[in-house]
């Protein structure tokens, strides 16, 4: 579904990638692990063309969007939930929500999405119409989240959907997407909390210093005794 | 007491124009964060265009407005497509030495063009004044009064409940992520320069009739919206039009009470004491466009 080949970027003198490959199927959660500053948010940020690229190629459904702007890859049905939530947070829930389906032009459909994702989240309906900025982490998460829905993607990326939160929240974090993949959206999660993702993912994908250096099924990465020693505590 | 109704009145519709000059300033300083030395050229821009539709071309005064309108919303997009984007990301003194170019550079051309010697255009109002008990107040005035509350409610409406508004909330809260959802950021940037232009333009259209036209007249009125935008907090359109109200009473109870001298050193005044005791503007960040 979507394969990026040899990308390397990186901001002003330093390089971020060194040359990244990967591949994301239909249907799989694919988890890219590593440490601080190995370059798994710039991947994210490369694919969604909010940080362009100085070589290599990347295609979505046989298209080649290599030099796309962040609109075109959204219209082609790749979403981006970006690290630390970055809710708009002097606009009210509901505006956050209708910005995730600023493309769409369906206002039938868009308040019907709406509706499923307060369904689904008691909490974001409650607050509605309270500006974004005084909800609990925890509840900015969800609303990062059904944001990112409201754009109907076919791929999702997650941008360590975890960090600063609660570990309860956490878990209900993870049961969402796990919920997301289950039901037929294709999954690129980025987490630092590697046990966590290699225990829910299809194929995952570790990256050092700007590089691919493994990649495989959760279990064998699991297995892996590089990845122990590094990543998973002994 | 009818001494300081009559002064009221006259505040109500200075204070209209002030307001749309402070909201057009609070979009392109307090949210793009350009130090914007063109404003006052886009409200001298605008009364030119008065006068170029009436005076010159000897059609409809009230067609005017919405020209005036419609060609401010242009030059600004024209500014900010030429200059200001290719400085995007650039430090903060480069984009303002560039505006003071902008500005000398427009001011000089309207001189060139129109002359150094003021201009006046003609008004379709009745010359008697409309008399309400102990205040008068002319029909033109009441015009201008009708006609800047009727912008200022559209540009509120345009930014609260437009899909356009949104995203130009979205893009000046967190640029990248409103990218994210599919916003055309260099688009939103251009709308907001245009229309916070063609704002300054409509001011002095308005104005230009009341007064008289000549190339210095946005001087003034760009320090005014400069004085505006600090009261009422940068960013915070309620407080911009608060702000610009709340100049023009102390420019009439100052010119009024004090000294008719003194009626334009108000704004200063004013700029001074917020900035002393209150230098985040009297409004609260919460209402904040971006």
């Amino acid at each position: 579904m979507l394969e990026i080949r040899d990308i390397v970027c990186g901001y002003g003198g330093v390089t971020a990638l060194r040359g990244i490959s990967l591949q994301v199927k239909a249907g799989q959660l694919v988890a890219l692990i590593g440490a601080n500053g190995a370059g798994k948010s710039t991947t994210l940020r490369a694919i969604s063309g909010l940080v362009p690229l100085r070589s290599g190629q990347m295609l979505f459904d046989g298209k080649d969007m290599t030099a796309a702007r962040p609109p075109r890859v959204l219209a082609s049905g790749i979403a981006h939930c970006p690290e630390g939530r970055r809710v708009f947070p002097h606009m009210t829930v509901e505006e956050n929500l209708d910005m995730g389906a600023y493309l769409r032009s369906d206002p039938s459909g868009i308040a019907a999405d709406r509706d499923r994702i307060f369904t689904e989240f008691p909490r974001l309906a409650e607050r509605r119409r309270q500006a974004a900025g005084t909800l609990s982490g925890g509840e900015q998460q969800m609303l990062a989240i059904g944001r990112a829905l409201m754009s109907r993607p076919r791929l999702i990326m997650f941008d360590e959907p975890s960090l600063g939160l609660a570990p309860n929240i956490v878990e209900r974090t993870f049961a969402i997407i796990r919920g997301i993949r289950d039901a037929g959206t294709t999954v690129l999660l980025v987490e630092q909390n590697a046990f966590a993702a290699l225990e829910m993912c299809d194929q995952a994908y570790l990256i050092e210093s700007g590089r691919i250096v493994l990649s495989g099924v959760g279990a064998e990465l699991i297995a892996n005794e590089h990845v122990r020693k590094a990543y998973l505590g002994g | 007491m009818s001494e300081f109704l009559q002064h009221l009145i006259n505040m109500l519709v200075l204070g209209g124009t002030y307001a749309l000059l402070g909201i057009g300033l609070t979009l392109i300083f307090g949210i793009m964060n350009v130090v914007n030395f063109t404003h006052g050229v886009l409200y001298t821009f605008g009364a030119y265009i008065m006068f170029i539709v009436v005076q010159q071309l000897g059609l409809n005064f009230f067609l005017a407005l919405p020209v005036a309108v419609v060609a401010g919303w242009l030059l600004g997009a024209v500014i900010e497509l030429t200059l200001l984007r290719p400085l995007r990301g650039s430090d903060i003194d480069t984009t303002m030495l560039v505006m003071i170019g902008a500005w000398i550079a427009m001011q000089s051309a309207t001189l060139w063009i129109w002359g150094g010697v003021a201009k006046s255009v003609a008004t379709p109002f009745p010359e008697a004044p409309l008399v309400l008990g102990p205040v008068s107040v002319s029909w033109l005035r009441l015009f201008v009064l009708a006609a800047a509350a009727l912008l200022i409610v559209v540009t509120y409406l345009l930014i609260n409940r437009t899909k356009l508004g949104c995203a130009m909330r979205a893009t000046f809260q967190d640029q990248d992520t409103a990218s994210l959802m599919g916003v055309n950021v260099d688009l939103i940037y251009t709308s907001t320069f245009a229309i916070g232009s063609s704002l300054a333009a409509a001011a002095g259209a308005l104005l230009g009739p009341v007064y008289v036209i000549f190339p210095q007249m946005g001087d003034l009125a760009a320090v005014k919206a400069f004085a505006i935008v600090i009261l009422g907090g940068l960013g915070n359109i309620t407080g911009a039009v608060i702000g610009g109200f709340i100049l023009a009473l102390a420019e009439e109870l100052g010119a009024g009470y004090i000294s008719s001298g003194y009626r334009d050193a108000m704004g200063f005044l004013i700029i001074i004491a917020v900035l002393i005791f209150k230098p985040t503007g009297l409004f609260a960040r919460s209402e904040r466009v971006g």
